[in-house]
């Protein structure tokens, strides 16, 4: 069967006011999709929407936290108000605690809360909201993981694990919802982003220890290396692909 | 005295365990039916008290759960939800951190972490994603303690699990999912030992070979 044309979406994109999320939000921009830009941080999301605008699709704002269920449930159900159906879900959205090195012997639990609240419970909560619309779109799940959650990070273990966990989490939604007709993946980006700036800034051996380890050279440009990824994904012809992680991040990581 | 520290759920399957290794139980905080994180400052006091104390060259982990059942994901209540995956996965890094504050230069530490298999997680969201965030967590734990010697491995076995529908083709070894203290317990004991000085950040699968990597 031949690969149908790419046709507009509703695609609703968590942490898109900056970094990754904004590269995905652009590159379904340049397909034509309408995109949300779920976020806590409003100027910031709300000036990603009038790039999607610029960008050739029709961007808007919805204010969201990941960690909040009422929040989570009112933004799929201000997409779906205005919209009237959704098409992929695609959660980037981590917590600020993420690029903070703490040990796990002193890690603070109200830290471990904000990991595991935004990017696990955050996924579980948004797969409840959108559950229903996907599946009468037959739509696509899309969880950001990295390849952290393959490999492990010696100063950033929380981080690690809700990133593995997300991993996780994906790889059983995709079997539960499979017969939906909805498709569930992880994406492991490499990207430089505000929080790998932040990281760089933290810990400057690190930024010659990433490039060091990748084929391609460089780390990825979060617009022109990740975001297309994720937009393929959602794209006519990836139905049959489910409970994969995609690790887009130049070769780095040695587990696949 | 044993010479082996099993930090781990105060229930039969962890006493059972730690019986059949040989090992020193040290006891987490019961399973909390408490909600909205309420547990995290019991959970902290303990890790305060516990993450000093006598040290040991071998150190097994298991946060199991007390009650294991499966369920679609979207049926959970955020209770529900709080109970299966960010409790269980928080008293993990708690007892983690402990096995690392408490293991001796030149340790072992296994984590034997309970997950289903991945052609039968189905229903299992909650519990398959704690598994792989403690696979990561002693990933992590072995890249920061290898400089002082410590090795940190993980074993993996469905054998707690219920089983909801096998999938087909059935696992190589009819003994699936495997039993506590004769698979797992083997393989706990074959990552403790001096022969396995050079292994660290692996992940054994002791699931008579449902997992192929």
């Amino acid at each position: 069967m031949a690969i149908k044309a790419v046709s507009s979406l509703v695609v609703i994109v968590t942490g898109a006011s900056g970094g990754v999320g904004r590269g995905i939000a652009l590159a379904c921009a340049a397909l034509g999709h309408t995109v949300w830009i779920a976020a806590r941080r409003e100027a910031e999301g709300t000036a990603v929407a009038e790039e999607v605008n610029a960008a050739g699709g029709r961007g808007r704002f919805v204010a969201c936290d990941t960690a909040d269920e009422s929040s989570v449930r009112d933004a799929i159900a201000a997409v779906l108000a205005r919209d009237g159906r959704l098409d992929a879900v695609v959660h980037n959205a981590t917590s600020g605690e993420s690029p903070k090195p703490v040990p796990l012997q002193t890690l603070p639990l109200a830290d471990f809360r904000s990991h595991v609240g935004v990017s696990l419970g955050g996924s579980w909560l948004l797969a409840c909201a959108a559950h229903k619309a996907l599946r009468e779109s037959r739509g696509h799940f899309v969880l950001l993981t990295s390849e952290a959650g393959f490999e492990g990070k010696r100063l950033l273990p929380a981080y690690a694990a809700v990133k593995a966990a997300q991993r996780g989490f994906a790889r059983a939604l995709a079997r539960e919802w499979g017969a939906d007709g909805i498709t569930v993946n992880s994406v492991a980006p490499l990207a430089m982003t505000p929080a790998m700036d932040r990281a760089f800034v933290m810990d400057p051996a690190m930024e010659k220890r990433v490039k060091s380890r990748i084929p391609i050279g460089r780390v990825g440009d979060p617009v022109g290396d990740i975001g297309p990824v994720v937009a393929a994904l959602l794209s006519p012809g990836m139905g049959y692909l489910t409970g994969n992680t995609l690790m887009v991040d130049g070769g780095s990581c040695p587990i696949s | 005295m044993s010479s082996t520290l099993l930090i781990g759920s105060d229930n039969k399957d962890v006493r059972d365990f730690g019986a059949t290794l040989d090992a020193e139980l040290l006891a987490l905080p019961p399973v909390s039916d408490k909600g909205g994180w309420d547990w995290a400052a019991e959970l902290e006091t303990w890790r305060d008290r516990e993450n000093s104390g006598q040290q040991f060259s071998r150190i097994v982990v298991a946060a199991w759960a007390e009650h294991l059942t499966a369920g679609p994901a979207i049926g959970l209540d955020p209770r529900g939800w709080e109970s299966r995956a960010e409790q269980p996965l928080a008293r993990w890094a708690v007892a983690l951190g402990c096995a690392v504050s408490r293991c001796a230069g030149g340790g072992s530490i296994v984590a034997v972490v309970e997950g289903p298999t991945a052609l039968e997680c189905a229903g299992w969201a909650p519990e398959t994603a704690v598994a792989e965030g403690v696979r990561a967590l002693t990933r992590s734990l072995a890249l920061s303690e290898g400089a002082r010697g410590v090795r940190v491995n993980t074993v993996s076995t469905p054998a707690r699990f219920p089983l909801v529908e096998l999938v087909h083709p059935a696992p190589p070894l009819a003994t699936f999912p495997g039993r506590l203290d004769h698979e797992v317990a083997g393989a706990v004991r074959m990552l403790l030992s001096p022969d396995a000085v050079g292994v660290t950040g692996g992940i054994v699968h002791a699931d008579a070979g449902r997992a192929w990597r």
